[in-house]
């Protein structure tokens, strides 16, 4: 689980283009979106597009997203629980 | 100045080709919703409001002949131009001045998407290279007029292009620029498009269900429409019988988000506003309101919001017709006038389609069914795009009161107060007019400033680099000033490298994937309206996609308002970028020179091409000046393919309104640039209007791109300001000029559009 979030931090740095941040600038526990990392709409879209194409998990509607992107640490768990590759 | 009026329209979408065909289906309730035909993509099965002719049957309902390719966008955009010429009685022999001025997004990108890599990779699609950007597709339209336009350009804010096209040929009549107008929009369904909106996941899989409890998305929909636009006395004149008349219009921005709308609708809710005030008219006085209402969560919520906001508890009665046409983008506001219209004059209001349960939260109910025989004075129409560029028109019947538009006072002032760019030349200031950096080659990489003292990078983790530049120059531009009353942008191409990114990724991805990021941002408007998300700016908002003078279109637009008192300060910019991949493809038709790029190997050269440039520059226009005012923008003009005649005509009236001549000139600005036909064009105009004037030039500093003339007025204003004209801006002469107080800038596209600026102390 450690690492898969790791990982998850990694990807998130990478895909929303978070410039000068590191891994351990983002708190596994912290909301993503609004107060924490302050992120918005599309970038839920971005994350929606990564779990697709990292994970192979597809969500039908991007309200979906607002459960699973509650932290990292619950993105991490869903996607552990999902996951087909 | 007595009341605008239309005296022809013209229409095509999923409902038919034709007003006939088109009331018809709206009067009977019926969709043109149904899957994709002619689009090979992977979401054919993705409801849409396709229209049912192939390019081939298009190109039969306009008898077309010509031997040049045309896209889908521009054979859409005929054959609604036709119906529209033919009913204003338009055949070119009026010998009026006419101004064509179309909105549209996608450009040739039905056609780009599938040709990508043959333009990178061999030569057999090369003829389409030049058919992508947006203003080729309104050039190409314009011969559907048997007669001659005298002004063309074309407005990119997304899917309110068309409706903002209606409200710059509204104000050209007014200022009294042209007669009539010519406007709307068209656009085609493109893979682009579909995977762009699929990325935002607020594509319906059902028919689409706008302001319904239940609604999942819009369905996308392709067509144009268009206006013709005049004096009630110049119809008179002509003999023709006016249709209704425009009553009102409203432009702003919601500055909120390049995709969301605010909560409360602001931008919406001002737009709507400002149509009333403009129309004179009381929100009890609309019958009906054709909604944007495209189906989405976030739109429909939001615009219902901010209709209560206007209408209270006496809301008229309100449909989206995009429940019958899809969404049509940047035609929309061009097809939903049309329907308005002709909801007005046969006293019908089309149903809201697929309408069942209320929003929680709003006070209406939307007409979910088509209702006859009423009688409707007043419509209006709202048409909104991405990055918060809300419209709203009004049309009136003809029998009703409705103030009279004011006369354009002429008395306002329009000065360069300010300007800033980052290019191929050092940053921000005016390094370049002492120490000019010298290109080595045809291709040269802009040099960026520190982006980091204007915005933190969590602001700005989407912006690609134009982006980040126009919103640094913006803030330079701008100064100690405060938020001005409207921004204006040219960018002949917006953000290609974003655009490139989403394409190529589509392409290789076979449309999987995809992010939404690169796709918002290639839409034009993104860079104007994320300036107004910066400055929280709610005025007057607009983007201008014409090829080499997409800047002058913005500029013309601005000196309009300001001289017309209308707006007191403009942000006016000019915005496109470069990439490898994009010079490579330019390159195959012939756009840069392979060697020696020194000024003195551009000045005797005898070949196709230039050198590159990406052109970032904001400028801030003010109506009154003070101590560190660069000019003043003393007149300006733009034509169309004129004669030398009129060119040389049209530059001795700028001068004369300035009570100048010729001989007071001190130099004249060109985009003169190494490309032999391009210079042609200048050293004809030079030869003929002022051969003894100094000749100024820039494009060896700045290299060419679509708003190179950015540089050009730039490049004026500041030798006025520090009252010397540098040896190293002089085409002809070498000795440095001092004092110059009178400047003339004239710039060319293809010899087709042109502009002339005249800058004075």
């Amino acid at each position: 689980m450690k690492e898969l979030i790791e990982e998850l931090k990694t990807e998130i740095i990478d895909v929303l283009n978070l410039e000068g941040m590191t891994p351990a600038d983002i708190d596994e526990n912290a909301p993503l979106f609004g107060e924490g990392l302050g992120l918005d709409s599309i970038d839920a879209l971005e994350l929606i597009v990564l779990m697709e194409k990292n994970y192979g998990i597809k969500l039908a509607n991007a309200n979906e997203g607002k459960e699973i992107f509650k932290s990292v640490k619950v993105m991490a768990e869903y996607i552990k629980e999902h996951r087909t590759k | 100045m007595d009341n605008i009026v239309i005296t022809g329209t013209g229409i095509i979408s999923s409902l038919g080709a034709g007003k006939e065909e088109t009331l018809e289906k709206l009067r009977t309730g019926q969709r043109g919703i149904g899957p994709i035909r002619h689009i090979q993509t992977k979401h054919r099965d993705l409801p849409s409001g396709e229209v049912e002719y192939s390019d081939e049957q298009l190109k039969e309902l306009i008898r077309y002949q010509e031997e040049s390719i045309i896209t889908r966008t521009s054979l859409l955009g005929r054959v609604a131009l036709k119906e529209a010429l033919e009913e204003a009685r338009l055949d070119g022999t009026e010998g009026l001045h006419i101004a064509f001025i179309s909105g549209n997004t996608v450009g040739g990108m039905e056609k780009s998407e599938q040709f990508y890599y043959d333009f990178l990779h061999n030569n057999s699609r090369n003829e389409y290279i030049a058919m992508h950007d947006c203003g080729a597709c309104t050039d190409i339209m314009a011969k559907q007029f048997g007669g001659h336009f005298d002004l063309i350009t074309t407005i990119s804010t997304a899917c309110s292009s068309a409706a903002n096209a209606i409200i710059l040929g509204a104000n050209l009549i007014k200022e009294g620029r042209v007669d009539i107008a010519v406007v709307g929009g068209t656009e085609c369904l493109s893979k682009f498009h579909i995977n762009g909106f699929n990325t935002l996941m607020i594509l319906d899989k059902e028919p689409c269900r706008p302001f319904d409890a239940d609604r999942h998305g819009l369905n996308l929909g392709e067509g144009a429409a268009y206006l013709v636009m005049e004096t009630e006395a110049t119809a008179r004149k002509r003999n023709i019988r006016p249709i209704c008349k425009l009553a009102g219009y409203g432009n702003t921005c919601d500055a909120y988000h390049q995709t969301a709308t605010s909560p409360n609708g602001e931008g919406a809710y001002l737009a709507m506003c400002q149509a009333l005030k403009s129309s004179g008219l009381r929100p009890e006085d609309i019958d009906y309101i054709n909604a944007h209402g495209t189906g989405t969560g976030n739109n429909d919520e939001c615009e219902g919001i901010a209709m209560m906001r206007v209408f209270g508890d006496r809301m008229p009665p309100v449909s989206s017709t995009k429940s019958y046409t899809g969404h049509t983008t940047s035609a929309a506001g061009g097809v939903e006038s049309v329907i308005s219209i002709l909801a007005l004059t046969h006293g019908f209001i089309p149903a809201n389609l697929g309408y069942q349960t209320p929003i929680e939260g709003h006070n209406f109910k939307p007409v979910d069914h088509v209702i006859e025989n009423v009688t409707l004075k007043h419509v209006l129409t709202n048409s909104f795009g991405f990055g918060g560029n809300d419209s709203s028109c009004i049309f009136s019947a003809l029998d009703t009161e409705t103030p009279a538009p004011m006369q354009a006072s002429e008395a306002g002032q329009c000065y360069i107060q300010s300007a800033a760019h980052v290019s191929i030349q050092q940053p921000i200031g005016d390094d370049w007019f002492h120490n000019p950096v010298m290109p080595a080659q045809a291709y040269s990489e802009s040099i960026e400033p520190d982006y980091s003292k204007y915005f933190a990078p969590m602001a700005a983790r989407r912006m690609g680099r134009l982006l980040k530049r126009a919103l640094a120059t913006a803030v330079e531009a701008l100064g100690n000033h405060p938020v001005p009353d409207a921004i204006i942008t040219g960018t002949g191409l917006g953000c290609i490298a974003n655009t490139e990114k989403f394409l190529t990724a589509m392409i290789d991805n076979q449309e999987e994937f995809l992010q939404p990021t690169f796709f918002m941002q290639s839409t034009h408007n993104t860079i104007g309206s994320q300036v107004a998300q910066h400055l929280k700016c709610h005025g007057y908002n607009c983007t201008y996609s014409h090829r080499g003078t997409s800047f002058d279109s913005s500029l013309l637009d601005a000196c309009l308002q300001m001289r017309a008192g209308a707006i007191g300060s403009a942000l006016v910019g000019g915005h496109d970028e470069m990439t490898p991949a994009y010079f490579e493809m330019l390159g195959k038709i012939g756009y840069w020179k392979s060697g020696d790029v020194s000024p003195d190997a551009l000045r005797r050269a005898d070949s196709p091409g230039s050198l590159s440039g990406s052109c970032s520059l904001n400028m801030l226009l003010t109506d009154h000046s003070d101590a560190d005012t660069l000019c003043r923008i003393a007149g300006m003009d733009m034509l169309y393919q004129p004669s030398d005649e009129e060119l040389r005509s049209a530059a001795d009236r700028i001068l004369h309104q300035a009570g100048l001549t010729v001989k007071d000139l001190d130099a004249v600005v060109t985009g003169l640039s190494g490309d032999r036909d391009n210079d042609a064009v200048y050293r004809t105009f030079l030869q003929q209007y002022c051969p003894e004037t100094p000749v100024v030039w820039y494009k060896h500093l700045f290299g060419e791109s679509f708003c190179a003339s950015a540089f050009g007025v730039y490049a004026g204003a500041v030798c006025l300001h520090k009252k010397l004209i540098p040896s190293h801006l002089l085409y002809n002469t070498s000795e440095e000029i001092s004092n110059p107080k009178h400047i003339l800038v004239h710039n060319h596209f293809q010899n087709k559009d042109h502009s002339l600026i005249l800058l004075t102390l």
